[in-house]
């Protein structure tokens, strides 16, 4: 599943200014969308966000996990007066929930003890003997040399070694590290743990400890952009799922798809596999393993009996059968070696979808295609334009500065064209897959969709045009160009118009267009009509506070400097009889 | 086989083994390599296998103990946790693996789920499915199985 995500190897992070995140942030992000920033040098911004909702998520660093997590263990330790490695192994049974410690705790510490082998006081009564027999090499050794968790059993400190060691670099699972001997439950700590390892396997045990803590946690997931260290701290119950790392990677909270308005996560999902559908692998995977019904990772059962437990931490027991918790089966279920559960669905057919989908997907196929070549197409053009958009950065803008001696800070106007192009490259992407799973038979819908992923289309490739082409004039000038100005009013006025254009775009697709619904298949020209006049109820951000600004078509006006266009809102030099955006002229009335 | 760099805990079971066997079970150090047992179990009494003498191999990897031994059945045997190619079910072999375990326990282990065949978590899911439906049958099959492959000859 990352077919697309080649783009972040590029995104260095610090090579990526602040901006672009407040930029970007401004733009097709819905209203319930935030941002934390930390950083104080990107004042002129502060006046687009001031007015915007409360932050729905926090990005965090790893600095952050750690005192977070630091933090809840010493609230743990104080409350219930446990030392602090005892706290850690409590809150990593209850996956960091504070309330659901307390909660078990208070109601019952002596199961909750037992659970988690915290155990108060040694059971074995061995404490005057000065000589033990290790029960794993059957060596003797003085006390002294020789380790036990509080349970008392001890061995010596190279098997301890061994077997601490082991479970380390067999994952995760070492977090819930119990002694050795089979009877015993008792937990192995951080504390014992640290004074057993080499120095490398304690960090790998710290480290589990810290992604235990943002994956275990309901309320944090790590950006799923490819080497971003950075997680997103989700407030529940917000509006939109769409969330912004600060490595500049937009993503979906909900599915940790990459951002996908205007399609839902259930449509993307389906996209995604069946774009890996096609590939050997997918079906491969599809026809060999299936989803742990807990953590949905992959499983391969490749010997043994139904009775599947997955890897720690999640130990999800279930039947490979019918991926029924295990705990469900018995007598009932018609024994546990025949899933009844299985055998009837099987016979309802509902076990058939794999194989219908593969078997659509063939038949489909050119179809398919179609769609998938223009949704890989927008993509690939995005990651060129997250690239050019770095290279103006990093090199163009210093240059086009110095030539047309403009001040950089006057130069935003071209970041903000190429960040709108990233913007709505994605969108356009994502509309592929909108259309691929419009059904056949809304003709209505499809002719009007296919209208406006058109107009979407035009204007989008006028903009990069714009931003790309004619700015290349500008760069190779020998001195201050005359008409640089006014390629900034369009360059802007283009990003402008797209930006909105494009807004809409996401509105409407979202509501299903819903106006096909109501008004039938000759909606199309009010509806393309609406798509320009709504654009500046929803302005919000930096961008849609300039030009465009007007909340209807206007005449060309004798007094006015400009006048904006009926059909795309462009604003028009007075000069300009039709407009220079969509070529059309104003209407006589 | 190097058997020079035998570790210690190896060479005090097999010593162990050799003196002080468990009853009704035998395991024995191949020549060449001292990892590689055999290993002889007899067929607990009250049981569908009484009377057989099952075969078995038992080998402990490089990692052991830190990893379980690998033991497998060499002969067939009808039994719902193992499967036709002597394959054990047993959760102490997998997950549930200790290094304070050893070879003992787990030939014990395994000499009590011949006692009490788990056909709850099968391995062979028709022999399971005959157990479940019909435990007499089962039963009498497994032991025509323990007088054809098992009468220790």
């Amino acid at each position: 599943m990352d077919s697309d995500d080649d783009m972040h190897d590029a995104n260095d992070l610090d090579s990526l200014d602040d901006d672009y995140y407040s930029g970007d942030n401004g733009m097709g992000s819905d209203d319930g969308d935030g941002f934390e920033f930390d950083n104080s040098d990107d004042s002129d911004d502060s006046t687009s966000h001031h007015h915007r909702q409360q932050p729905s998520y926090t990005v965090l660093n790893e600095d952050d996990i750690r005192q977070r997590q630091e933090e809840v263990i010493t609230r743990i330790s104080t409350v219930l007066s446990i030392p602090r490695v005892s706290a850690s192994i409590l809150l990593r049974h209850y996956n960091w929930d504070v309330t659901k410690v307390h909660d078990a705790w208070f109601a019952d510490e002596e199961r909750v003890r037992k659970a988690t082998g915290l155990l108060e006081s040694s059971v074995v009564s061995n404490q005057n003997m000065k000589e033990f027999n290790c029960g794993i090499c059957f060596e003797a050794y003085p006390r002294d040399r020789m380790y036990a968790a509080a349970c008392g059993h001890y061995f010596c400190s190279a098997c301890w070694t061994g077997y601490v060691s082991t479970s380390i670099n067999d994952g995760p699972g070492c977090l819930m590290l119990r002694c050795p001997d089979p009877s015993c439950g008792a937990a192995v700590g951080q504390d014992l743990i640290n004074l057993l390892v080499s120095e490398e396997d304690k960090q790998k045990y710290s480290r589990y400890i810290l992604r235990s803590y943002v994956e275990d946690n309901k309320k944090t997931k790590w950006c799923p952009a490819p080497g971003c260290d950075f997680a997103v701290d989700f407030v529940a119950g917000s509006s939109s799922f769409d969330v912004s790392c600060n490595c500049s990677f937009s993503f979906c909270w909900n599915c940790t798809e990459e951002a996908h308005r205007p399609v839902d996560c259930v449509t993307v999902a389906k996209w995604i596999l069946k774009n890996c559908a096609e590939s050997e692998n997918m079906n491969w995977i599809l026809a060999n393993s299936k989803p742990c019904p807990k953590c949905k990772r992959p499983i391969e059962k490749n010997q043994g009996c139904m009775h599947i437990t997955c890897t720690p931490p999640c130990k999800f027991e279930f039947c490979w059968l019918c991926l029924g918790a295990w705990s469900d089966h018995g007598e009932r279920t018609g024994g546990f070696y025949a899933c009844n559960r299985y055998e009837t669905a099987k016979q309802e057919g509902l076990y058939d979808e794999a194989e219908k989908r593969r078997e659509m997907a063939k038949n489909s196929l050119e179809r398919y295609t179609h769609y998938y070549e223009r949704w890989a197409t927008n993509q690939s053009s995005r990651l060129k334009a997250v690239a050019d958009l770095q290279q103006m950065q990093s090199v163009h803008i210093e240059k086009l500065s110095d030539k047309q001696c403009q001040p950089e800070t006057q130069l935003k106007f071209i970041t903000e064209a190429w960040l709108q192009i990233i913007e709505c490259r994605r969108v356009l992407k994502w509309t592929y897959a909108y259309g691929y799973y419009l059904p056949e038979n809304e003709h209505a819908k499809r002719q009007f969709f296919e209208y406006l992923q058109g107009e979407a289309e035009s204007g989008l490739e006028r903009l990069h045009q714009c931003a790309e082409k004619e700015l290349q004039t500008y760069l190779n000038a020998e001195g201050p160009s005359e008409g640089f100005n006014d390629f900034k009013t369009k360059l802007a006025g283009l990003t402008s118009v797209t930006r909105n254009y494009f807004e809409n775009l996401v509105r409407a697709l979202e509501n299903g267009l819903s106006d096909v619904d109501s008004q039938g298949a000759c909606s199309k020209t009010t509806s393309s009509k609406n798509l320009g006049g709504v654009t500046k109820r929803g302005g919000r951000g930096k961008g849609t506070t300039s030009r465009t600004t007007s909340t209807g078509p206007s005449r060309p006006q004798e007094d006015s400097p400009s006048w904006h266009c009926e059909h795309c809102t462009f604003a028009n030099a007075r000069a300009n009889v039709t407009c220079q955006m969509c070529n059309r002229s104003p209407s006589a009335r | 086989m190097a058997n020079s760099n035998l570790p210690r805990r190896i060479i005090k079971e097999t010593q162990r083994l050799l003196s002080e066997p468990a009853p009704g079970i035998s395991a024995s150090p191949s020549e060449e390599n001292m990892r590689y047992f055999n290993v002889m179990i007899l067929g607990p009494t009250q049981s569908p296998y009484e009377g057989g003498v099952f075969k078995l191999e038992l080998f402990l990897p490089e990692e052991y103990p830190m990893a379980a031994p690998k033991v497998r059945f060499l002969t067939k045997i009808y039994h719902p946790n193992i499967d036709k190619l002597g394959r054990i079910c047993l959760d102490i072999l997998k997950d549930k693996w200790s290094p304070a375990l050893q070879i003992r326990t787990v030939l014990l282990s395994i000499q009590a789920l011949l006692s009490a065949p788990n056909p709850d978590d099968p391995l062979s899911e028709n022999i399971a499915k005959h157990w479940k439906a019909n435990e007499a049958e089962a039963v009498e099959t497994a032991k025509e199985w323990t007088n054809l492959y098992a009468s220790g000859a």
